[in-house]
């Protein structure tokens, strides 16, 4: 079977549901989603206002599924949607959109624009009209593991690593623990001291964990490619092996849309509820610290700011933690303008970064987080999202920025009180 | 009894000095927003005018527009020209009764047919004529019967100018207001209920002096009732700033604050209430502390409640806006349940999809 346009039609309408229809009905064309996006904000162009996204999704709703619709369309004053319209918004609902989730919170009507994006990219990619490196990774994830391959040899090589480094033991596939880690393809690839990190953490706190060989990929291309099905496969393979070796936790990796598709998506994709609960570990670092298991000692004497990033902050709630703990081991801790949960997107989410033709709109998305880093100056940007550290470190050697990025995670492994 | 004394002997007999005749046409041009350049051609119109016949017929009234006009606090130069006209016919102010009364009216008509002011008050049933007769003549009949001779008619309240309280819903006698039967005769609306007693003074002498008074769309002198109370309300400087009484005993209620939240209908009202005022321009209702009912408009008794809002519906909006959900709903539900049909349908043929379907077949 392959993509078809007939597929693409029917998953959008599959999509429109109530809350499409009283969307679009509601909206009053004010313009503040314009104001929020980081694509319009930068290029002032208006087909990058989100709700103008839509509007082929909102066209086989008002074609299809209102009254003066079917009017108009049995007059034949519409036009019917063809598989050129699929084309022409491909570079929209992809290359033009993090699904960084701000539109939705300044809507002051309430539109969930980002949910509708999700939606309208269900029939994308039925379409076929996804971004070739999205399908190819898609395809990757599904027969090897990881949208980047073959990552087995190099997980259990940086777990060596880590072992070697710490003194402390990692057991794959290990029953009875309460706590199982997944990791993102990209801590593996690029940050593996996270590894490290977790463990002399863990081993202070006195949490039992391991590492499944069956579904250590906490990532989620399914869910960047806004396909269910694709989505439906990965999240089922975790939530397998979880179950299998009945933990008591899931902890969802720096790593942000592998939160929002483990936390937020997954029981509703497989149909039910977990028998484990998901935790990320921002929140699981700040539970501990409120428990007295995380003991810090010395500050981080740099000047030093966090970067929120969007699936894990305004889309996952988690907003506090971050801040708690930044204070527990930075002594020159700034934030920037909109810091929390209206923070500018690094622009790599959503399938963005990994989508070369979407490269110029993603610098040029970068103006705006510049402008709020050039105001405070730090000397390291800290973050809690694999990918926004991956794209920040791209973006900041092109505009020849010397800001170093490290993940929240290892700083405060780094000022770990050892006596205690 | 009509055509006999001119003017300026009738002031002689009461005592009424040059000065005080001026300075009462002076107060007359401006009530009714007349130039100053006017007054002496207001004069000399009085003072030449010859005593035209009144008649006055009351139908379905409650004679409180008779009681305003005889507050028009007497004894003033107002009186004076109700000296200067003649009413030959008023059956409450009339000293003659039964077949006496009848025969004024009558006699009247004959000798100045063609000639003669006809004021009315109160509405006139047409859904059954017999609902209200005077001598067993019916008010339609009487009416027809006595305009066909008028120069000119006033219709004083908002009975006779609009059907007034007996037009209001459900109208048990089918009233309606002069102007709905008579159409071939000059009519000037003095509404209100009761109109202030200097409006209707100022209209019949305009008529005396220059004629029948610039009207509004709805057949008002434009002088009394150009512009709307709310306009002209010594308490709009509270609703321009938003501070309204929200009850009858409440800070705002205290304070003067503007009414509309209590249900004032000044902003839709035209009316010279607020600045002719009552009582010899002691006061009007809004100065007493109660929202204006709005009676200088038709149909004002069925303009909701008296203490509601402007901006609540009211009357046949409601019904219709009730039919208006009702029938959206069934559509609503119709096409919703299509909908619901169709996404099902989507739902039915949808084919699960791989990570190797993501690619198009060309």
């Amino acid at each position: 079977m392959s993509a078809t346009f007939e597929r693409g039609l029917n998953a959008l309408r599959e999509q429109i549901d109530a809350p499409v229809a009283s969307f679009f009905t509601s909206c009053v064309n004010c313009g503040l989603c314009a104001e929020a996006c980081i694509f319009y904000r930068a290029t002032e162009d208006p087909k990058y206002i989100p709700i103008k996204k839509l509007d082929l999704m909102r066209r086989v709703w008002s074609r299809e599924f209102t009254l003066f619709g079917w009017i108009a369309g049995a007059l034949g004053l519409v036009k019917p949607v063809t598989d050129k319209d699929f084309s022409d918004w491909e570079t929209l609902v992809y290359d033009s959109c993090t699904m960084c989730g701000r539109c939705t919170l300044v809507c002051p009507v309430g539109n969930d624009i980002t949910m509708m994006i999700r939606k309208m990219r269900e029939g994308m990619s039925a379409a076929g009209h996804a971004p070739v490196e999205l399908i190819a990774a898609a395809g990757r994830h599904a027969d090897l593991g990881s949208p980047m391959g073959e990552l087995h040899p190099a997980l259990h090589a940086q777990v060596k690593h880590a072992i070697k480094d710490t003194g402390i033991e990692i057991e794959f596939d290990k029953p009875g623990v309460d706590y199982m880690v997944i990791l993102s393809a990209q801590e593996i690839a690029e940050f593996p001291d996270v590894l490290g990190a977790m463990a002399k953490i863990f081993k202070k706190a006195g949490l039992t964990w391991t590492i499944s060989n069956e579904a250590f990929e906490a990532t989620n291309v399914g869910i960047q490619l806004g396909n269910r099905d694709v989505a439906r496969v990965l999240v089922q393979r975790v939530v397998d092996a979880a179950e299998k070796l009945g933990v008591k936790y899931v902890i969802s990796p720096e790593c942000g849309h592998a939160y929002q598709a483990l936390r937020w998506e997954g029981p509703n994709l497989i149909g039910r509820s977990y028998k484990f609960e998901v935790i990320h570990i921002i929140e699981l670092l700040d539970k501990l610290r409120a428990e007295g298991k995380l003991k810090t000692k010395g500050k981080n004497t740099q000047k030093l700011t966090f970067h929120d990033p969007c699936q894990i902050n305004r889309r996952g709630g988690i907003n506090g933690e971050p801040r708690r703990l930044m204070n527990m081991v930075a002594e020159n801790f700034v934030e920037t303008d909109d810091a929390g949960t209206m923070n500018w997107c690094c622009g790599g989410g959503g399938g963005v970064g990994s989508n070369e033709r979407a490269e110029g709109l993603r610098h040029a998305a970068f103006k705006l987080k510049k402008i709020q880093l050039e105001k405070v100056e730090p000397e390291v940007i800290v973050t809690m999202c694999a990918y926004c550290h991956h794209t920040l470190d791209n973006v900041l050697e092109e505009f020849n920025m010397d800001q170093e990025v490290m993940g929240l995670t290892e700083l405060v492994a780094e000022y770990l009180d050892d006596d205690v | 009894m009509s055509n006999k004394a001119m003017l300026p002997e009738l002031m002689k007999t009461h005592g009424i000095s040059r000065r005080a005749f001026m300075k009462y046409c002076a107060s007359l041009a401006s009530v009714m927003a007349l130039s100053p350049a006017m007054v002496p051609r207001i004069a000399e119109a009085l003072e030449n005018a010859r005593r035209p016949s009144v008649i006055w017929l009351s139908f379905q009234e409650c004679t409180g527009c008779t009681e305003s006009i005889l507050r028009s606090h007497s004894p003033t130069i107002e009186d004076l020209i109700f000296n200067a006209i003649s009413l030959d016919y008023h059956h409450t102010l009339q000293a003659a009764s039964g077949h006496a009364a009848e025969a004024a009216r009558e006699q009247a008509m004959k000798e100045n047919y063609g000639k003669y002011i006809l004021v009315v008050d109160g509405s006139i049933p047409i859904k059954d004529p017999g609902y209200s007769c005077i001598a067993g003549i019916s008010n339609l009949d009487m009416l027809k019967e006595t305009a066909a001779g008028a120069a000119a008619i006033v219709s004083v309240g908002t009975c006779a100018a609009y059907g007034g309280i007996g037009h209001a819903d459900p109208n048990p006698t089918g009233a309606v207001g002069v102007s709905e039967i008579i159409k071939d005769k000059p009519i000037i609306n003095v509404p209100g209920c009761p109109p202030i007693p200097v409006v209707m003074t100022g209209v019949l002498a305009h008529f005396l002096t220059f004629g029948i008074p610039d009207l509004d769309e709805l057949g008002r002198p434009k002088a009394f009732y150009g512009e709307s109370i709310h306009d002209r309300c010594y308490r709009r400087p509270f609703y321009d700033k938003g501070m309204f009484a929200e009850n009858f005993d409440d800070e705002g209620a205290r304070g003067g604050w503007c009414l509309y939240k209590l249900g004032c209908k000044g902003p839709i009202t035209k009316s010279a209430c607020a600045t002719i005022k009552w009582n010899n321009g002691v006061s009007f209702p809004i100065e007493a502390g109660h929202p204006c009912l709005g009676c200088t408009e038709p149909d004002f008794w069925d303009n909701g409640g008296f203490y509601k809002p402007l901006s609540v519906p009211a009357g046949d909006y409601r019904k219709a806006g009730v039919a208006a959900v009702a029938g959206g709903a069934a559509i609503g539900v119709a096409s919703a349940l299509m909908s619901k049909a169709k996404k099902a349908k989507a739902a039915k043929a949808h084919e699960t999809v791989d990570a190797h379907d993501l690619e198009k077949s060309s």
